[in-house]
């Protein structure tokens, strides 16, 4: 009887723990990402005032002492009236994307290099990709500022070879935006794409030759298709933060580089229109999730697919 | 043009170095057309880098392959008559059963209907219609390995190699799949070079088998001939149960050897013109070729010592006893279960072994 009663105990407590430890991402997720969105989703339903904080309360206690609520959908709706929104949302897309492209056309053979290379040798490789994380990435992007500018180092090598006898514009234009974008996102391409790589069982490709595959014909039918998870994982984590990327353009790009990053900046702190910032951001949110989740959803139903 | 009937794949003096270590040493082979040939060894002893080797994964750092008396050495691997099943068949994950098979006939650019029935006829023949359109994650072991043969099969190569071909089986399904291999050998007539490192696998299926050790052969032959006669201690040991045990030369001229032998009760003769150098030898003999009974033998001629069974293990068809002769020797028989009877010879019981002088073999080290 006792016995019985001290497993039940037992199981309890053990139920309780598995409760605690499933809760924490939970718990974490509801604190940082769900009630910050819930704020700024508020803010985006109020209108801008002159006052502290620069935006009208959700809920006003009217001088009868009932509450009541106010919203509008003006700053959503304003939104599609200035076409600078659309155009800037666009032209961020547009960027990441060849920001993202470029990144995969240079990080894929470097993640194959070093996935491919001898075990100690690859360890070192490996190293190389991530130190650059440990100067800050602020400095890292100024540097390159000197490196773009008109008497930067590399019009000064290009002058000294005599390819060119007038400095390129290459500061403060889209190409340093790209080049930025590429330089700062590339281990995040790269890393995903080394783990899927080097994964990759080399029989499989010594079967494709035996079977009459030249070297390439190996790459493009094995390689290649089951690298796809690595390409998809890397591309994802280059092209979320390159769209609301907002130092990069602000400090190479031009002034007719837009960016929504670089508006959302503007909005806050330049026109302190909150309400409107918040909205941008919201917009910009959904944009991103929406096509994110349709993908996953898409991905995990041919999975389950293909294992039934 | 002469045929290539005898030495339809010739192996002159290849040998295969990482670094340091020689995998291949300096092998000779022969092996003729449509022929069932076995390579066994122990693992590391350089049987699957002679087998990548034939097939074009590894190009020898000494000495050539001629297949139909073709110049291979240095040709690539998918520009070679051969094909190979890997051992744990490296299917291509991404791809459904059907577009596994067809692979080597597409990398041929043949046409989509031609595809399309020799995937067909071939999923017939290794049993596997309406496969066609799984993934190898859906398939078991068995037919994972049928989609893997069908596969290196397809382009109907002169030459199969198979890389432990059953290692992944369980052994109900090994078996019954060693008889349908050999059907299939049989139907298609190809060459096929198996590599295994399990006895019972070659001796079942090979026409000829190789023993390699330490990157070279140490015998070449039938299964029948290399396990009743094998040339060496290692042989006989790797190949079946036996009974090695040591004996002293005590006198040698041109047609024989007389050999002490403790375990077998005192002197044994044998016709043997080679004469040895070493005096210690080793006596061998197979625990099949042992008549164990509680009585003494009633034929005088057969020679037999006395001991006390100190092991007994029933296995069904047969029992294997371990048995402590007088003279403190261990000897190993093993007896065929003939009878629905209990078994009569049971531990600690007093037993006389006798055997067949021709079934002792005097093997060097």
């Amino acid at each position: 009887m006792s016995g019985l009663l001290v497993k039940t105990n037992n199981s309890i407590r053990e139920n309780l723990w598995r409760y605690f430890i499933v809760a924490i991402p939970y718990i974490w997720l509801l604190l940082f990402f769900l009630a910050p969105f819930v704020i700024v989703f508020k803010i985006s339903l109020a209108d801008p005032i002159i006052a502290q904080p620069p935006f009208t309360p959700l809920f006003n206690q009217g001088s009868d002492g009932g509450f009541s609520i106010y919203t509008t959908f003006d700053n959503f709706l304003y939104l599609f009236q200035d076409s600078l929104y659309f155009v800037t949302y666009l032209n961020s897309v547009k960027l990441a994307f060849i920001a993202t492209l470029f990144t995969l056309l240079i990080g894929y053979p470097i993640a194959y290099g070093i996935a491919r290379s001898p075990q100690p040798t690859r360890n070192i490789l490996l190293l190389l990709v991530v130190i650059p994380f440990w100067i800050s990435f602020l400095l890292r992007v100024y540097s390159w500022m000197g490196i773009l500018k008109t008497n930067g180092l590399i019009n000064g090598f290009l002058l000294w070879l005599g390819v060119i006898d007038q400095p390129l514009e290459l500061l403060y234009t889209d190409t340093a935006v790209y080049i930025g974008m590429v330089y700062s996102y590339l281990p995040y391409m790269i890393l995903p794409l080394y783990a899927n790589l080097v994964k990759l069982d080399i029989r499989l490709l010594e079967a494709a030759s035996d079977l009459g595959a030249k070297k390439w014909q190996g790459f493009v039918d094995v390689t290649l298709p089951l690298s796809m998870p690595g390409i998809i994982a890397g591309c994802l984590l280059v092209f979320i933060p390159a769209i609301g990327e907002y130092v990069i353009p602000a400090l190479l790009g031009g002034a007719d580089t837009l960016m929504i990053g670089r508006v959302l900046f503007d909005e806050f702190f330049l026109n302190r229109d909150w309400p409107v910032a918040s909205a941008v951001a919201i917009v910009l949110l959904l944009l991103l999730v929406l096509p994110i989740v349709y993908f996953q959803k898409k991905q995990a139903q041919e999975t389950s697919g293909a294992a039934a | 043009m002469m045929s290539n009937e005898e030495n339809f794949i010739e192996i002159n003096g290849v040998s295969k170095n990482f670094g340091e270590v020689v995998a291949v040493d300096n092998v000779d082979l022969a092996i003729k057309k449509g022929e069932l040939f076995s390579i066994l060894g122990a693992s590391g002893s350089g049987k699957t880098t002679l087998l990548r080797i034939l097939a074009g994964l590894e190009i020898p750092s000494q000495g050539s392959i001629l297949i139909d008396g073709v110049d291979m050495t240095s040709v690539s691997p998918y520009d070679r008559p051969v094909n190979i099943m890997f051992q744990n068949y490296a299917l291509f994950p991404h791809m459904s059963v059907f577009d596994n098979i067809a692979y080597g006939l597409k990398k041929e650019g043949m046409e989509k209907e031609s595809i399309q029935e020799k995937v067909e006829r071939m999923l017939a023949l290794v049993k596997l219609e309406g496969y066609e359109k799984r993934k190898p994650n859906q398939l078991s072991g068995g037919q994972s390995q049928r989609v893997a043969l069908a596969r290196s099969l397809i382009k109907e190569p002169k030459v199969l190699l198979l890389d432990e071909p059953m290692a992944a089986l369980d052994k109900k399904l090994r078996q019954s799949t060693q008889f349908e291999l050999m059907d299939i050998h049989d139907e298609l007539g190809i060459t096929f070079v198996i590599v295994t490192h399990d006895q019972e696998e070659a001796m079942t299926l090979s026409d000829r088998i190789a023993i390699m050790e330490e990157g070279q052969f140490v015998q070449i032959g039938s299964p029948n001939l290399i396990y009743e006669n094998p040339k060496s201690k290692f042989v006989a040991d790797f190949l079946g149960n036996i009974n090695l045990l040591e004996a002293t030369i005590t006198e040698q001229n041109d047609s024989q050897i007389v050999v002490n032998c403790a375990a077998l009760g005192g002197e044994l003769k044998f016709n043997q013109t080679e004469q040895s150098d070493a005096l210690e030898m080793t006596v061998a003999l197979r625990p099949e070729k042992v008549v164990i009974e509680k009585s003494k033998p009633t034929n005088d001629q057969q020679s037999h010592v006395k001991g006390i069974v100190e092991d007994f293990g029933y296995f069904g068809n047969l029992s294997i006893y371990r048995v402590r002769t007088e003279s403190g020797h261990m000897i190993q028989v093993s007896k065929q279960n003939r009878d629905r009877v209990e078994q009569s010879i049971k531990w600690e019981d007093e037993v006389y072994l006798s055997w067949e002088n021709d079934s002792l073999m005097l093997l060097g080290e």
